[in-house]
């Protein structure tokens, strides 16, 4: 699909299977897709590149995504303003509040149907269903 | 393990193959009820399979389409495409997982995602108003406890974690506070019979049920890891405003998230999250069409106050559309709304209260000079003689205290009578009767924790009598009845009790049946039966274990019985009765006492019984070495702060036998009874409670020692101890 | 100390009581059965704690400081104290007599 003007996602995970799971879905709906496989690496992408989206796994080794998400929120804006939305298989309460602490815009517990998340990233892009 | 397995996979392909028959055939035929029981038959039995070999994420799904198909049943009995579809899509993922199953050996991992698909596309099936699905007794229970928050929740659920959570440092409550949009919250525990001093505090036994206003999708996105546990019920199914201007539960639930993270305290990468939150929110509002608010949220954002941004979208999340400020219950102050509730009360009732406080206050007064006197050492006998008249003072007036106090908890049965007209109306449509129902009398008043207790119990008495009691058209008119049966709910006060009628104009109780029903189970001895008249043979149907076939098949097996009415209405200090004419109809009457009084209770053990002691007797407990308990004659004693008390065993004074006691010391029981000291010797304390208490009457009438009794939620029985008797 | 035991009529929870307290304040419970519990400054309690305040039965004093323990889990318990127990199913009676006829 085709869309003018597409919004820009960054899949940061260390899992290839997922981050070839969300690009399928997400180009599907008319998005531009890059991937990172852990937080240095997604630090060095959203550098050069600008993102609408981060969708930011825990887990993941290098960097996490909390630390990772922490490091970007302490940078000048706009970078660290880039909105993110981040994936645990935990949903414990610390899990959340230390996730929000870090700076995430919203919190989603894998598994992760791609049509939910298809939805997800709409809202938190703004862009029509 | 490996046993049942192979034996699990035989049993349950066979039933899938089965159910698939049998709904396939009804692709063609939709009403076919001795499919359709198949059909309920199979996913029945195949939950039950799931669960011994404890693959709980397939009795979950099985559950939730079984429950769908028990809801069917009842209404309409015509099967309707949408639901044989969704059965037959759950039986295919049950085959893939008996594949999984077959090649591994094992319960596949991971069939949680799968098994909540299916909860959820099941439950956006069903046309979930009220009534509840029979077996959904969890939530016909929050729904009738909670009417009011019940019809604004979208989302029911039935968490109960892991035994071991608290070992896995899951904190359950935790989670269940971060969902947004919480009405309320119950929590009960596994095993309420369960002694308070064997509970385990490191194991986690009790159950969390919680309404919220968000969707299942929502809170599976929370819950999402804990879904293994978790039994979701999707509730609402109002119609929908124009969704193009309004907010989906997922977009509030985003803006709620905002908001907290803007009030993160965190000093460093404020500044980016505040953008961040700000241009989501803008994003989630303009794709809901709410472009005044978005604007709204971009102004506060450009001002860089977080105050302000937080402000504008808190005033987001409470508009609806059209732009109109509605009353709010603010998310993030704590919600009283939960808790109270409102309760309108007749002026002379109150003034009656003010005027008792008169009274208190004299007696007060009067209590201050005497112990000036009493301080002074005047007049010790005097002092004496006006102490006891001002107690006497002070013991009538708390009485009328409290009487008056619960003459404002007493409400018009009228809140609960209106509940009845359209469950009625459904049930009557779904047997095919024509039924006229009237209701009298529903200004009468009772306590309001009668008159909210009573609308199970009466549903109940209202269902049986127009699936069994009403007789269909045809042969109403055989018999020269009107065709549309009359029944009648009707309330009035006789002296001190409340009386509840349903009357109908049906067929009677059935005494030849009730009477072959009851030698078939052995419910009453063949000669005692043959002695009965047939007043006492239709009384039988209160009897615990006596439920005809057909009700049986009617409730689906889970259904509740006139027993269970009656352990109800007993609990509340009622009875209930039957009055039956064969051809002309029947009047079940419940009475209950027009003003409860509900007691405290500790409850102890001793000889492997359980007591009740009015917490208002006790002073303490402690464990007393038995070599500070001195004979007195026949009777024991010792010394407790510069006082004699009396002991009693209370196994020997209830002739219950005297055990030999535990070595060095004794658990006791110190009470005050009529002013004077005196202990019990018990060999355990357990929990309290608050009850309502019946007089003693009947057998127990002779008993010495015994105040009264209540009916426990189990249906047994629990005797309350009078101390003041015991020790005479 | 986040939860204390003042004397034989008085428990206080205070703070944010851990998982651990559990079985301080059910070893409490369980000597001073006629203890009320007083929560007013406690801001949050682990699951545990709640079920121990569940399963006793026992009185609590003062509102709790905390929003969702205010907002949810004291109404919770209340109802959860205060019903005619839809949910329970009371003591089991061991009746060792045999019923009179």
């Amino acid at each position: 699909m085709t869309v003018a003007n597409p919004k820009h996602v960054l899949i940061i995970d260390d899992a290839a299977l997922v981050r070839a799971y969300y690009r399928q879905a997400l180009e599907r709906a008319g998005y531009h897709v890059d991937e990172a496989l852990n937080g240095l690496e997604a630090m060095e992408k959203v550098l050069l590149h600008s993102f609408d989206l981060l969708i930011v796994d825990v887990n993941m080794p290098q960097m996490d995504g909390v630390t990772f998400l922490l490091t970007l929120r302490d940078k000048e804006l706009p970078l660290s303003a880039i909105p993110a939305l981040v994936t645990s298989t935990e949903a414990g309460q610390q899990d959340i509040a230390a996730a929000r602490a870090a700076g995430a815009n919203y919190y989603v517990v894998k598994p992760l149907k791609q049509e939910a998340l298809t939805e997800l990233v709409g809202m938190l892009c703004g862009v029509a269903a | 393990m490996n046993e049942f397995i192979e034996q699990f996979l035989l049993e349950a392909r066979e039933l899938i193959e089965q159910a698939t028959s049998d709904l396939l055939a009804l692709e063609h035929q939709a009403d076919d009820p001795e499919k359709i029981d198949g059909v309920f038959r199979a996913f029945h039995t195949l939950k039950g399979a799931a669960g011994i070999v404890d693959f709980e994420p397939m009795g979950r799904a099985l559950h939730a389409v079984e429950s769908i198909l028990a809801g069917f049943r009842s209404r309409t009995n015509v099967i309707s495409p949408t639901i044989i579809n969704e059965c037959l899509a759950c039986l295919d993922q049950v085959t893939r997982w008996l594949d999984d199953m077959e090649a591994s050996g094992e319960v596949p991992s991971g069939a949680g995602a799968a098994a909540d698909a299916i909860v959820r596309r099941i439950s956006g099936t069903a046309e979930l108003d009220a009534p509840a699905s029979p077996g959904r007794d969890w939530l016909a229970r929050l729904r009738d406890q909670n009417p009011g928050q019940f019809s604004e929740a979208r989302t029911a659920l039935r968490y109960v974690p892991n035994p071991d959570a608290f070992f896995r440092s899951e904190d359950p409550l935790a989670m269940i506070e971060e969902l947004p949009g919480l009405i309320s919250i119950d929590l009960a525990l596994s095993d309420p019979a369960q002694p308070f001093d064997t509970i385990n505090p490191f194991t986690c036994a009790m159950e969390i049920f919680v309404l919220t206003n968000v969707d299942t999708e929502t809170v599976i996105r929370i819950v999402g890891g804990a879904s293994n546990q978790i039994e979701l019920h999707a509730l609402d199914t109002k119609p929908r405003a124009d969704s193009a201007t309004t907010l989906s539960s997922l977009g509030r639930s985003i803006l709620e998230a905002q908001v907290l993270l803007l009030r993160e305290p965190r000093q460093n990468g404020r500044a980016g999250r505040m953008a961040a939150a700000g241009s989501v929110s803008i994003n989630v509002l303009r794709q809901a069409g709410l472009e005044a608010a978005a604007a709204s949220v971009a102004d506060a954002l450009n001002d860089g106050n977080a105050i302000s941004l937080i402000a504008s979208i808190e005033r987001a999340l409470r508009e609806k559309p059209g732009g109109v400020l509605s009353e709010i219950v603010d998310t993030s102050r704590p919600s009283s709304a939960a808790a109270t509730r409102v309760l309108r009360v007749d002026t002379t009732r109150i003034d009656t209260l003010v005027n008792l406080t008169g009274e208190l206050t004299v007696v007060k007064n009067a209590l201050g000079h005497l112990a000036t006197r009493a301080q002074a050492g005047l007049d010790a006998k005097g002092v004496a003689a006006n102490l006891r008249d001002l107690q006497t003072q002070l013991d009538r007036l708390v009485g009328e205290v409290q009487r008056a106090v619960l003459r404002i908890r007493v409400l018009p049965m009228r809140q609960m009578f209106q509940r009845f007209p359209r469950p009625v109306r459904e049930i009557s449509a779904s047997v095919g009767k024509l039924i006229n129902f009237t209701v009298e009398g529903d200004d009468t008043e009772a306590d309001k924790a009668i008159v909210e207790s009573l609308f199970e119990p009466l549903l109940h008495v209202l269902r049986n009598a127009i699936d069994h009691g009403i007789e269909d058209a045809e042969e109403r008119q055989a018999t020269g009845k009107p065709s549309t049966a009359t029944i009648v709910l009707r309330a009035f006060r006789q002296l001190d009790n409340v009386i509840v009628e349903i009357e109908d104009d049906g067929r009677g109780v059935d005494v030849a049946r009730v009477r072959e029903v009851a030698a078939a189970r052995g419910l009453v001895a063949a000669d005692t039966l043959a002695r009965m008249t047939d007043a006492e043979i239709v009384d039988l149907i209160f009897v615990s274990g006596f439920s005809t076939a057909r009700e049986v098949t009617d409730l689906s097996g889970r259904g509740v019985g006139m027993d269970a009415v009656r352990t109800v209405v007993e609990r509340l200090g009622g009875r209930v009765s039957i009055d039956s004419r064969p051809n002309v109809g029947s009047v079940v009457r419940l009475t209950l006492p027009f003003t409860v009084m509900m007691t405290r209770l500790m409850t102890i053990e001793s000889a492997g019984q359980v007591f009740g002691l009015p917490l208002d007797m006790v002073i303490e407990t402690a464990i007393i070495p038995r070599d500070r308990i001195v004979s007195i004659g026949g009777a024991a004693a010792f010394a407790w702060r510069d006082k004699t008390v009396p002991l009693i065993s209370l196994a020997t004074s209830l002739g219950l036998g005297s055990r030999v006691s535990d070595a060095g010391q004794a658990r006791v029981v110190i009470t005050s009874a009529g002013g004077q000291l005196a202990a019990i010797e018990v060999e355990r304390l357990g929990e309290r409670m608050d009850v309502m208490l019946k007089p003693r009457e009947g057998l127990l009438g002779g008993v010495k020692g015994v105040t009264g009794t209540t009916l426990l939620g189990d249906g047994r029985v629990l005797i309350v101890l009078d101390v003041q008797e015991l020790f005479n | 100390m986040t939860v204390k035991l003042i004397d034989k009529n008085s428990i206080a929870l205070a703070g944010t009581c851990p998982s651990e307290d559990a079985e301080e304040l059910f070893q409490y419970l369980l000597e001073n059965r006629l203890a009320v519990v007083d929560w007013s400054q406690c801001e949050q309690a682990h699951t545990a704690v709640i079920q121990v305040l569940l399963a006793s039965g026992c009185e609590l004093k003062g509102t709790p400081a905390g929003s969702f323990l205010h907002g949810h889990i004291e109404a919770a318990l209340r109802r959860a104290r205060g019903q005619i127990r839809p949910f329970a199913a009371g003591l089991e009676v061991r009746n060792s007599r045999s019923r009179q006829d």
